[in-house]
């Protein structure tokens, strides 16, 4: 076991920071179409959120942002993309749930075969990106607690 | 306790790189991505905890005395254009307390690993995956192979799988090879291919989607147990056919599966044929939207391997999900809906619906309602007992109805009210009985947040349970206090406020069964036991750390519709997540 650890410690070492650009995978849009995650990328930096109906801080980050996000736009250009990982079982109510929500403003896409999320390397939820106009993914954090948007926000600020 | 400062240490590094490497590494023109997610418990003796087990004759106690068990996923891959390819190790140091993984390998109870890899194309029209294939076709009624690490489930198939799309119009997809068994790989075959004829694109519909879908599994045996001894043809041959409607908020989506050979979904039954039906309906216009699910199934789980019982729900080639609310907060979690999978063959009908509207104010976003409401009823079918002997009536076995409502006040205060009332057969759970019993509970959740500033919150839960069940009524506490962006404290505490000692389920020695018919867990008088438990969160860019001690009742943990019996513990949990 110890072995293993040490392989793991050693994997950290010597690692130079730079962008990942977003892995391409095919999702579902609200209407139930597939559509390739590449075609999210239109030159506006955006928000990307892993959630699931189960996932009751996912839900609350979404809110937050939500809450925030007319006074965010009048500093910004940004979208945001919510990405259910709801499978069959709960995709319906996560489709409903965007509506009763007032997500209206999000792009809302369903990852049915948590194809996106293995992509992006989630392992749990919450779990929040940030992707600049072309694609890169300069900024992620996992988990939420309440006021942990505004970091999300002075992270997107940065970008312009 | 070694392993336990080992785990700790490691988390300690983990955080100093994930201050270094915030991003990923580029090697030459493609990106490597690693993921590190660890779970770990310390266990400790409690002596509440070990009284249970004077109850309990059959109930391994060895972990209350100072064990420790880790679950540990760490995922590499490599992305360049087009092509990509990964490897996962999946190490279980040994398994965690009460995972179906540990129930398996108890054959020889080890630390083991298990390697998972995968190389991958994937063109604008057509992708081709060689390695471990994550799929599934429809809702996953005859096929879904995936991960799903709450359970421990992991059931990926080892081989290839190639796809093909033509203008959106047509969509062809076939797969082959050997499933996962925990930690073997299975000598049994499973193939399938699925057909997608989208008629809107064919016909240029721009205004919503109709598609017709169909699908073929087929599962080989290649391992000679008794039972496979006892049904005529290796082969299983399972089908599926899908029609799905969507447009102007409306939808309509439903599938029809058939087992078409018999096949022993539960090895202490006779052998059968299956089918099942599920509707699903969606509606939704501006803030109001409803989704409602309905369901019969039978005879439909069926198992990668029919070997001897007792290995749980990793053996499994397709899904078969409870379709009740998962809950969040802890009183309606209790006794979770789990009943018709065990004891009445595996048959159910029923159906559930969900409600959401949210009313907001124009000029005034931060202030809003949200409202939910859920309702759902599950009746088991027409069936034979265990031994084979009784022929038992479809009757209800399930009921619940939630209701919530979400004020967000101003920016500082939102407050949740919960209402929960859940009535279950009670015998479902615990033997093949000819006359139902009935427990009903009502839950009451108030949730209320309050932000002191920008960093600063507060959350507090008070919940209650009226019951008139055997445990009696319940009240439970949570406290959460939160320095944003990093930190988080909690504090939580569930108390069985009322003993009843029911003369049917309470008192004395009881068995309880698993999904598979054999018995996993037995029952005893129930004690007044604080549950108690108090942690703290720890969130630095891509790493987060969650240290918490408590104790743990036994019952069920369900995740994505499934669940796992998880035995009472007393412990120190360290799970820890770096991605980058």
């Amino acid at each position: 076991m110890k072995k293993i650890m040490f392989l793991m410690l050693a994997l950290f070492v010597g690692f130079s920071a730079s962008a990942q650009s977003m892995p391409d995978v095919k999702v579902e849009n609200q209407e139930g179409k597939v559509i390739s995650t590449r075609d999210l990328v239109d030159g506006t930096p955006m928000i990307i959120s892993f959630w699931s109906t189960t996932c009751k801080p996912c839900i609350m980050e979404l809110n937050a942002i939500n809450d925030n996000l007319y006074d965010w736009l009048e500093e910004v250009d940004m979208k945001v993309v919510a990405v259910s990982v709801d499978d069959a079982r709960t995709l319906s109510r996560a489709r409903a749930m965007t509506q009763g929500q007032g997500w209206d403003d999000y792009t809302c896409i369903y990852d049915k075969n948590q194809d996106f999320k293995r992509a992006m390397n989630v392992s749990l939820t919450p779990h929040t990106f940030i992707v600049d106009g072309k694609g890169n993914v300069v900024y992620s954090h996992s988990g939420y607690t309440p006021g942990s948007e505004q970091e999300l926000f002075e992270k997107i600020k940065e970008l312009k | 306790m070694k392993k336990f400062l080992l785990a700790f240490s490691i988390v300690v590094a983990s955080m100093f790189v994930a201050e270094e490497a915030s991003a990923q590494i580029k090697a030459g023109e493609g990106q490597v991505s690693i993921a590190l997610e660890s779970n770990n418990t310390y266990y400790t003796k409690d002596q509440k905890i070990l009284d249970i087990g004077k109850y309990k004759p059959n109930e391994d106690t060895a972990r209350t005395k100072g064990d420790f068990g880790s679950n540990d996923y760490l995922k590499v891959d490599y992305n360049l254009g087009r092509f990509s390819a990964g490897v996962q190790v999946d190490a279980f140091l040994p398994a965690l307390w009460g995972y179906d993984f540990y129930k398996f390998q108890q054959r020889d109870s080890k630390m083991t690993a298990f390697l998972t890899k995968y190389v991958q194309w994937e063109d604008q029209n057509w992708g081709v995956r060689l390695g471990d294939i994550y799929d599934q076709f429809g809702n996953g009624l005859i096929f879904r192979s995936y991960e799903e690490r709450a359970l421990a489930i992991n059931n990926s198939l080892a081989g290839g799988r190639a796809y093909y799309n033509f203008n959106n119009m047509v969509n062809v997809k076939v797969l082959a090879g050997l499933p996962r068994l925990y930690d073997v790989r299975s000598k049994n075959i499973v193939w399938g291919a699925d057909l997608a004829l989208s008629i809107s694109d064919m016909a240029g519909w721009n205004n919503g989607v109709v598609s017709i879908e169909g699908s073929y599994v087929g599962r080989y045996q290649n391992d000679i147990s008794e039972l496979q001894s006892m049904i005529d043809n290796k082969l299983l041959n399972m089908v599926s056919g899908r029609l799905n409607f969507e447009t102007a908020g409306f939808t309509l989506r439903g599938e029809y599966v058939a087992k078409l050979n018999e096949d022993f979904f539960d090895p202490g039954r006779d052998s059968a044929k299956g089918n099942a039906v599920v509707v699903d309906l969606g509606y939704n216009y501006k803030r109001f939207s409803v989704s409602a699910t309905i369901r019969r199934l039978q005879n439909m789980t069926t198992p990668i391997e029919m070997v001897k019982p007792g290995i749980g729900s990793g053996n499994t080639i397709n899904y078969i999900p409870l379709l009740t609310r998962q809950h969040t907060y802890m009183l309606a979690n209790l006794n979770p809906y789990n009943a018709t999978t065990t004891f009445a063959g595996g048959s159910e009908i029923g159906g559930q619906i969900d409600v959401y509207y949210s009313i907001r104010s124009s000029k005034q976003r931060i202030k809003y309602w949200n409202f939910h409401a859920n309702f759902s009823m599950f009746n088991s079918l027409d069936h034979k007992s265990l031994d084979g002997n009784t022929e038992i009536k479809g009757r209800n076995a399930w009921i619940d109805f939630n209701f919530d409502v979400e004020r967000q006040w101003s920016k500082k205060l939102k407050t949740t009210f919960f209402y929960s009332y859940q009535r279950r057969d009670e015998t479902m759970a615990h033997e093949d009985a000819v006359d139902a019993y009935y427990c009903g509970s009502h839950i009451f959740v108030a949730d209320v947040t309050y932000k002191f500033n920008k960093k600063h919150s507060i959350r507090v839960e008070a919940q209650y349970m009226a019951a008139n069940n055997y445990e009696g009524d319940w009240v439970a506490g949570l406290i959460e206090y939160n320095f944003a962006p990093k930190f988080s404290f909690y504090v939580s505490d569930m108390w069985n406020c009322e003993k009843m000692n029911d003369p049917k389920y309470g008192g004395n020695y009881y068995q309880y069964y698993g999904a598979d018919g054999y018995p996993i867990e037995d029952s005893y008088g129930f004690e007044l036991m604080h549950y108690y438990q108090v942690g703290t969160t720890f969130t630095h860019k891509n790493f987060r750390a969650q240290l918490s001690y408590g104790r743990n009742r036994a019952g069920y943990v369900c995740s994505g519709g499934q669940c796992r019996f998880q035995p009472a513990y007393t412990g120190v949990n360290l799970a820890f997540t770096l991605t980058f």
